[in-house]
């Protein structure tokens, strides 16, 4: 009855009405940007009294931008390998070791997942600035490896728990040294976990705003700061065809996401 | 020739004996199932051998030299697990070729093996297919395949048929004798499925409680079980309480719980006049006929109920002090009309079928 | 959203019993010691201001409790966070049911919605809304043309503002929960409360909600505590007038520059957040409190 779409009666109607607000509420903003993204009004009017490029233009043609933009990516992309190589390692050593405090551990390394990000930025920024790593590429790697380290740690023990370790053995038994059966076996069994971890490392630093924010220096300035520090002064239309290229990259990412479980699933 | 000498080993874990001292001798190309329930240390004196876990005592030699030096990927031992252990990311030719690639040999050589291989387990046709894409008995075809690549002298095999379903399990019991008697490659095969044990093995370990409690054919343990677990594990047994009045050499004599008593019965365990054991007939050994017919000694009964399950009838007959007996009787030797609940009956078998077992 | 893989496999029989103690511990050590010199040390030291700076002693508590400014601060971070939890829940109940049982077709679309918009940039977000709650934005045009206002509604750089922004970005925390929760229901429990003569309105006060209860209240603790401690969107949809906990710790840092204030607040943050952690652990387990 309650569970069955067709004979839910009139709550059906409610329920459509709901999701379809609901839906909409979601959805229309993300729309409303990329549209004014293309629209030719410098004060957002909607719907635009015309169609342009001009601001993508002005985001490509400014250098600050590009640099904010390759900032990020390389942080991004330093801090995905890290993440998920000592996550790898780390994931290991939570699931198969057999060591004291485990599981205390476990909760420690997830820990800066639930803490409030403005007061490890605000510890990490009084902390760095006594080693002057404020404004280092080395200083926002450290600190994003710390964010980005729990989602690893999370979706590669997932996956070394479902792997079953017999699986491992058998290749042991064949010849194979640990070693070598862990990475000709071991992990391309666990390959999906890899690719998660690696996708949620990258979207937690290239999205990180609030420590960066901290962390910035006038040279070094990560996307986000950039659009923070510019939404701050004025709405421009620039910060549209930013956001858009940035929902692209969002969704492109979901997709190789939703790609590969559907992968594992054929 | 021993082939493989297991001598005197035991395996510990924290103050539980696993296995406790476990000595067995093996020829080439035999096949011998460690058989027993489960926490007997079966399994884990395969896994000594395996070399996944380390004996706390004793050796194991294979042609004369100790291997329990050698790490588990140095053994070159044959191994199919409980589970299907294939990898998942490989093709099936894949994952017969993986220990020889692991080996480093030549291309052409892997590929004539794999081939090989994948004839002797019928799977020619499938050699492209992803492990997920077969279903459970081929993915053991696989493993086998996969183990008897490298060409082990011995195979290890722990319980590999658990996962699967009864009819397939009697198809794969088929082809792993067909592979035994082809290969001629000596198996030690774990199993607690008795009817596995019996229908594969040249012989069988039965262990209990860490040790080895009888080893022999299967026709063996289940005609001349020496000790009453044995007895119990293998093929179905009646146990009638008694008490030895008199015993000498390996023989005694009982007297039953209702004053009867029965003259020189082989006793097995040691027992001394007075002592309680336990007088076991199996069920198809057992006959009975109509009291006052003839006078043959025996247990007088009441039959309480019989089923015919095809084949045979399954009978239930009470003691006079309550015990009840199961007896097997093939339905060609008795007819229906027999088998008329709360006849008086008198139980009695060949002087050879009955063993006395001391507690 | 995670990625699973290979067939679920029980823990293995034959290298279990193998396991010594004390193994293992090496592979550990690289992460560990990230997460002291980058983490616990940072944040500790933090902590430590607030009872040293500028003197030892509890005198930045006893200012941050005195001042009526701080503590409409902390007034405002609950009011806030408490209409975000309630709103999300009336929200993200209908939806979650919506799509535990809508045709495919459109569950999958919804659903699809919900993720994107859970991954979007949250600045991208929230300039969304800065454009639509302003003065001569979208909304309040529109209001004004079919004449239901004559004046622009105030809907940014307030409360409102922050709780609409806020709102829009918590929701996929409670939908996405809730649908395994009720996704885990077994439909035919409805066919027997209806042959046991319930209406649909007692079939959903009586089985629904209490079969949800468990799920609902995880949802609301991790939007609540989530709420609590968020920074960007209050700064940039909120006023200079209403800040809540997260912008406070900021300002302090960053204008201020009074450390031991500073500190001080983030522990009261830190142990509000805590003590709501530890709630949803006792009684819900770690697992569910992520979705």
């Amino acid at each position: 009855m309650l569970l069955d779409f067709a004979r839910l009666g009139p709550w059906r109607v409610a329920l459509i009405l709901i999701a379809l607000l609901v839906g909409a509420y979601l959805l229309l903003p993300i729309l409303l940007i990329i549209a004014l993204s293309f629209g030719s009004s410098q004060w957002l009017q909607f719907p635009p009294p015309g169609w342009t490029l001009r601001w993508y233009e002005e985001l490509f043609e400014d250098p600050e931008w590009i640099a904010s933009f390759l900032t990020s990516f390389k942080i991004a992309a330093v801090v995905t390998v890290l993440s998920v190589g000592i996550g790898l390692m780390a994931s290991f050593g939570l699931t198969r070791g057999t060591f004291r405090g485990r599981e205390a551990l476990r909760a420690l390394f997830l820990t800066p997942m639930i803490l409030p990000v403005v007061v490890l930025a605000v510890a990490l920024y009084a902390f760095f600035l006594r080693l002057h790593l404020n404004g280092t590429f080395f200083g926002f790697v450290l600190a994003h490896l710390v964010i980005a380290l729990p989602f690893s740690i999370i979706a590669i023990s997932n996956a070394l728990e479902r792997f079953d370790r017999d699986i491992e053995t058998a290749a042991i038994v064949c010849g194979a040294s640990p070693l070598e059966a862990k990475i000709r076996v071991t992990l391309p069994g666990i390959r999906l976990g890899l690719i998660s971890a690696a996708i949620f490392s990258f979207l937690a630093s290239w999205d990180e705003v609030v420590i960066a924010i901290f962390m910035a220096s006038p040279d070094l300035q990560t996307l986000p700061v950039r659009i923070y520090g510019t939404l701050r002064q004025d709405l421009s239309p620039v910060i549209a065809a930013v956001s858009t290229l940035l929902i692209a990259l969002t969704a492109g990412l979901m997709a190789l996401a939703a790609f590969f479980r559907k992968d594992a699933r054929s | 020739m021993t082939f493989l000498e297991i001598s005197n080993i035991s395996k510990t874990f924290g103050k539980v004996a696993a296995v406790n001292d476990v000595s067995l001798e093996i020829t080439q190309g035999e096949f011998v199932t460690f058989l027993g329930p489960s926490g007997s240390g079966k399994s884990t004196t395969l896994y000594m051998i395996a070399g996944f876990f380390e004996p706390t005592a004793g050796d194991v030699r294979l042609e004369g030299r100790s291997i329990l030096a050698e790490p588990s990927n140095k053994r070159n031992i044959g191994m199919v697990f409980q589970r299907y252990t294939l990898f998942p990311h490989l093709s099936v030719a894949e994952n017969v070729a993986f220990p020889l690639r692991v080996r480093r040999r030549p291309a052409g050589e892997i590929a004539r093996k794999v081939e090989e291989m994948l004839a002797l387990v019928r799977l020619e046709s499938f050699a492209d297919r992803m492990p997920a894409q077969l279903s459970g008995g081929q993915q053991q075809r696989v493993a086998l395949a996969r183990a008897l690549a490298y060409n082990p002298p011995l195979l290890l095999m722990d319980e590999p048929l658990s996962a699967l379903d009864k009819k397939l399990r009697e198809e794969i019991q088929d082809e792993i004798r067909r592979i035994h008697r082809q290969t001629g490659v000596t198996i030690l095969y774990v199993t607690h499925d008795q009817e596995e044990a019996l229908s594969l093995s040249d012989r069988i370990a039965l262990f209990n409680q860490g040790r080895i409690e009888q080893l022999g054919k299967g026709r063996e343990l289940y005609d001349a079980p020496r000790t009453r677990f044995v007895a119990d594990f293998i093929g179905h047994s009646n146990f009638i309480d008694c008490a030895i009045t008199r015993s000498e050499g390996g023989s005694a004599d009982i007297v039953l719980p209702d004053g009867g008593t029965l003259n020189g019965i082989s006793l097995h365990g040691a027992a001394v006049a007075g002592a309680r054991a336990g007088l076991m007939i199996r069920p198809d050994r057992l006959r009975f006929s109509p009291l006052g017919e003839g006078a043959e000694p025996g247990i007088d009964a009441v039959l309480t109920d019989a089923t015919f399950i095809g084949e045979t009838y399954h009978v239930v007959l009470a003691t006079g002090w309550g015990a009840s007996v199961n007896v097997r009787i093939p339905a060609s030797r008795i007819r229906p009309q027999d088998l008329t609940m709360g006849t008086h009956v008198r139980l009695h078998w060949e002087a050879g079928d009955a063993r006395l077992f001391g507690q | 959203m995670t990625v699973t893989d290979v067939p679920i496999a029980t823990p293995s029989p034959v290298l279990a019993a193998a396991r010594r103690r004390g193994r293992g511990l090496a592979p550990v050590l690289p992460a560990l010691a990230l997460i002291v010199v980058v983490f616990v040390i940072p944040v500790l030291a933090l902590l430590l201001r607030s009872v040293l700076e500028p003197e030892p002693g509890l005198q930045n508590y006893a200012a941050f409790f005195a001042s009526t400014t701080y503590l409409k601060v902390l007034g405002n971070t609950f009011l806030v966070a408490g209409t975000v939890t309630v709103a999300t829940v009336l929200l993200g109940f209908p939806v979650a049911w919506f799509l535990a049982i809508a045709p495919s077709f459109w569950s999958r679309l919804l659903f699809a919605i919900v993720i994107l918009s859970m991954w979007t940039n949250l600045l991208a977000r929230t300039y969304a809304w800065m454009v639509l709650l302003q003065r001569t934005g979208i909304i309040n045009r529109t209001l004004m043309e079919i004449g239901l206002i004559s004046e622009p509604l105030p809907l940014i750089n307030n409360l409102v503002g922050v709780t609409i922004g806020m709102t829009y970005i918590m929701l996929p925390f409670m939908i996405l929960p809730l649908h395994a929760t009720i996704r885990s229901i077994d439909p035919a429990i409805f066919q027997a409360a209806s042959l046991c003569g319930a209406s649909r309105f007692q079939a959903f006060t009586r089985v629904m909600l209490p079969l949800t209860a468990s799920g609902i209240a995880a949802g609301a603790l991790m939007v609540f505590v989530m709420s609590l401690g968020y920074f960007i969107t209050p700064a940039l949809l909120g006023g200079t007038s209403n800040m809540m906990l997260a912008e406070l710790i900021a300002q302090l840092v960053q204008s201020l520059l009074d450390w031991g204030l500073a500190g001080a607040a983030a522990l009261v943050l830190l142990v509000i957040t805590l003590a709501i952690y530890m709630v949803q652990l006792r009684f819900f387990g770690f697992g569910q409190a992520r979705g």
